[in-house]
């Protein structure tokens, strides 16, 4: 497309500066001088892709070797969409502004599952064919990636191969293989350990819902086993991060200080998907961020880990950033805490610099049910973070909640809203004169059973039961200072039936898309109705998938992939957590 | 502590981001220059900054002005300098001068004119266009009404267009304006092409900004801020 034709594009649509190129930190290599040429899709919009640290990674670790190029696309929005459809143009890279059918990979991370009609979406206004038997040797080859990987079946038809697990050291295998022909390079792709080519694969159904079992044709390699970075700390970290002109979800330096987490939930399938617990040094970070501010100039660091006080020098680390970077006006930000008066200790020493809420995730509302989860917190524990938290000052915490957990009675829930009420009380009681502006905020989310989890077998709840349990939590928590929020059960419904589903679901998905479905995430766009005749047109059950308790000798559709804890270890688990309801 | 007044340009790559995008960029390109910035006091400090009057989405310019504090004693070629060393392509300062010591925190409050050129396509003729534009200078009111606006409400555009002519520009005709803009109210130049009837879509290329400056003291009311102090500091 002509550059002028795309500035009339722009002048259309709102927030132009998603699809303009030259943030600050973008690379720009020779298109000519590259052996491979890579795309890397985030299938979201700009603000939501920009503040994702992992195709930033990728983005860097590609363009660091002197053979290989990429460059990104983020979803267009639906009115850059409808002029691009009008315009009949094709999807470009930011950077080059090149038709995606250009480059040789495609690389699309698949962050969760209600990204998934984007992607194909994104394919289609590239004018490459979503589903991967349609493409020939002219189309580039779509490799997927990201969490979405832990189970890829539902997803299986649309890629010619999806990377299981970490892509710093595995992405470079996959563009050092990505040359010739479709076949020739599908071949030496499925020979990569951790790369999944869904094509050399056969799918057995064994009833409604999950399951069944997925079998190699040719001898390709089974199980598949999560590829994963042995040394953290020696891995590459992008510290000339890239800073984007919009306002994103968060507009700062990431500096990723640990990657997985040895706690266990059992609900938890970040936890499993990225095992083991790994750290980066003291040394190594403090390094980092100095870099990484003085490159990008962004004015907040946030420490990014799945429980951020889990890092062995946490202490540390809080002190020397907020010694180095405080008096240049550099924020330190902590998204991830526990609720312990440790993690207030450590909250306390950045206040100076940041002040927002505290966010504890109680999970459940009762200490049994939590031991059930086995998430590792006390009501003791929660009151006197808590306590910590009120009497240095904070007067805002933010709590999360699931509902419809396995074993959950009526009680449980009913023990979210008294917990919560409790909470109050003795916030108000601690902070006396200043009681005015305390304020709770609760979110509520419907439990999603997530493959290579203890929980995996679980049927969610039914919607009707999801939506009853939450208009109890509506009913009895109408304080003023308590702000509740929820997740739509049907959108909970949805995600559990694609996380647990098959590769049957990738017809579901395809079709849904036809009809029209995409930001599945964003409220104003989510089309429950469009899914369910996408289900029914293809003679499915969305209930088989996302309510069924599953056997537990039942072979499942993501058994191939390996991630990490075998599948007796994952049935011990899931058998302690319902017959004892006990750690 | 010292006070600079940049002038910057904002070209084609960049005229796609908003104001608040230029504000938080040239923030970010400032800290990336290492320049020792005044910072504003409590929980959360940010650099001393002032911008001059807003540039449309979709424009260009070669006259936009922000204001900034320095800890340190620095020579203004200095600033220029190193903050381009930082400016992404299309943003660049072309002009730092620094203000006298006593000199309050500059808002650029008393600039009250800006000129744009605005590129037309040629979907539009020369004669037509003259037409249009005569009629326009000689209507005695110019009633818009301003939708957007919290309250809503109606202006009078006829008094805040100071100039309006058709030139031949290198690549087709181009609308030239003088308009009033500031706090105290101002007209758009997407008002004065809607207006002649025009269509943003089809007939403008590009909307520049020409000029940002005050008008002469006898033109203003008694008590507003005087001085012509943006067309004389130019070194
Ligand atoms: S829920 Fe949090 S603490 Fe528990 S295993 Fe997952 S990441 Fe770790």
């Amino acid at each position: 497309m002509q550059i002028s034709q795309f500035e009339a594009l722009l002048a259309r649509v709102n927030k132009p500066a998603r699809y303009i190129d030259g943030e600050w930190n973008a690379v720009h290599k020779d298109w000519e001088a590259a052996r491979v040429r890579l795309a890397l899709l985030y299938p979201d919009v700009y603000e939501v892709g920009m503040s994702h640290l992992g195709l930033q990674i990728l983005y860097h670790v590609v363009n660091s070797h002197p053979d290989y190029l990429a460059e990104r696309c983020y979803a267009p929005w639906t009115d850059m969409e409808a002029e691009l459809r009008r315009a009949g143009a094709p999807l470009t890279s930011l950077e080059s502004r090149r038709p995606l059918s250009d480059f040789d990979v495609i690389g699309i991370t698949l962050p969760y599952e209600l990204t998934y009609t984007n992607a194909l979406n994104m394919l289609d206004l590239a004018g490459i064919p979503p589903r991967a038997a349609d493409r020939t040797d002219d189309h580039p080859l779509v490799i997927g990636g990201g969490p979405g990987a832990a189970n890829p079946e539902p997803m299986a038809d649309f890629f010619d191969a999806i990377l299981v697990g970490e892509g710093e050291e595995a992405l470079l295998e996959i563009l050092e293989a990505s040359h010739g022909g479709r076949a020739e390079a599908l071949a030496r792709l499925a020979a990569i350990p951790g790369v999944y080519v869904p094509s050399r694969y056969q799918y057995s159904p064994a009833g409604a819902g999950p399951v069944g079992a997925v079998t190699p044709v040719n001898g390709a390699q089974c199980p598949i086993t999560r590829r994963y970075v042995a040394d953290l700390d020696a891995a590459p970290f992008p510290t000339r991060q890239l800073v984007p002109y919009l306002d994103t979800v968060h507009s700062r330096v990431t500096l990723e200080i640990m990657r997985g987490c040895a706690r266990g939930c059992r609900f938890c399938q970040a936890g499993a998907f990225y095992r083991p617990r790994r750290e980066r040094k003291l040394d190594t970070l403090l390094r980092q961020a100095e870099e990484a501010v003085a490159a990008t100039g962004f004015d907040e660091i946030s420490l990014l880990a799945f429980t951020s006080v889990d890092h062995s020098q946490i202490e540390e680390l809080v002190t020397g950033l907020t010694r180095r970077l405080g008096a240049r006006g550099v924020g330190v930000a902590l998204p991830s805490l526990r609720a312990d008066a440790f993690s207030v200790a450590i909250a306390n020493q950045i206040r100076q610099v940041r002040k927002s809420g505290l966010t504890f995730a109680p999970e459940a509302g009762t200490d049994r049910l939590r031991a059930v989860l086995r998430k590792q917190m006390s009501e003791e524990e929660l009151f006197a973070a808590a306590d910590a938290a009120f009497s240095s000052g904070w007067f805002r915490l933010k709590l999360y909640f699931m509902i419809g957990l396995p074993t959950e009675t009526e009680e449980d829930v009913e023990a979210i809203a008294d917990l919560v009420q409790r909470l109050l009380a003795f916030g108000r009681g601690a902070l006396g004169p200043r009681r005015g502006r305390l304020q709770i905020s609760v979110s509520v989310a419907g439990f999603v059973p997530k493959p290579h989890t203890p929980f995996q077998w679980m049927g969610q709840d039914e919607t009707e039961a999801l939506a009853e349990k939450q208009r109890l939590l509506q009913q009895t928590l109408r304080a003023r200072a308590v702000k509740l929020s929820w997740t739509d059960p049907a959108v909970s419904a949805l995600e559990a039936a694609i996380s647990r589903g098959d590769r049957r679901l990738g017809a579901v998905i395809h079709r849904a898309w036809q009809l029209g479905a995409k930001f599945d995430s964003w409220g104003e766009h989510f089309q429950f109705a469009l899914w369910e005749q996408a289900f029914s047109e293809c003679g499915l059950r969305l209930s088989d998938y996302a309510n069924q308790d599953l056997p537990l000798d039942a072979a499942l559709a993501w058994d191939h992939i390996a991630c990490g804890l075998g599948k007796s270890a994952l049935r011990a688990e899931a058998e302690r957590a319902l017959g004892r309801g006990e750690a | 502590m010292a006070q600079f007044v940049c002038r910057y340009r904002k070209g084609d790559e960049l005229r796609w981001i908003s104001h608040l995008d230029v504000k938080r960029t040239l923030e970010r390109a400032l800290r990336r220059a290492g320049l020792p910035l005044a910072l504003t006091q409590g929980h959360n400090p940010h650099p001393k900054l002032s911008f001059g009057p807003p540039l449309p989405l979709g424009a260009t310019s070669d006259v936009e002005l922000f204001a900034l504090h320095v800890t340190e004693a620095m020579d203004a070629d200095q600033v220029k300098q190193r903050l381009n060393e930082q400016l992404p392509a299309g943003l660049q300062v072309t002009e730092v001068w620094s203000l006298p010591a006593y000199r309050k925190k500059e808002t650029f409050g008393n600039i009250d004119l800006a000129g744009y050129e605005v590129a037309l396509t040629d979907s539009i003729g020369r004669e037509d266009l003259q037409r249009r534009v005569d009629q326009l200078l000689a209507s005695p009111q110019l009633i818009v009404h301003r939708g957007g606006e919290r309250p809503e409400r109606t202006v009078d555009l006829r008094p805040l267009i100071h100039r309006l002519e058709v030139v031949e520009g290198d690549d087709g005709l181009v609308l030239r304006m003088r308009l009033r803009t500031g706090s105290h109210g101002g007209a758009r130049p997407q008002e004065v092409i809607a207006l002649l009837g025009l269509d943003e879509h089809e007939h403008v290329k590009r909307y520049h900004r020409t000029e940002l400056s005050t008008r002469p003291s006898e033109d203003r009311r008694p008590g507003a801020a005087r001085g012509k102090r943006w067309r004389r500091q130019r070194r």
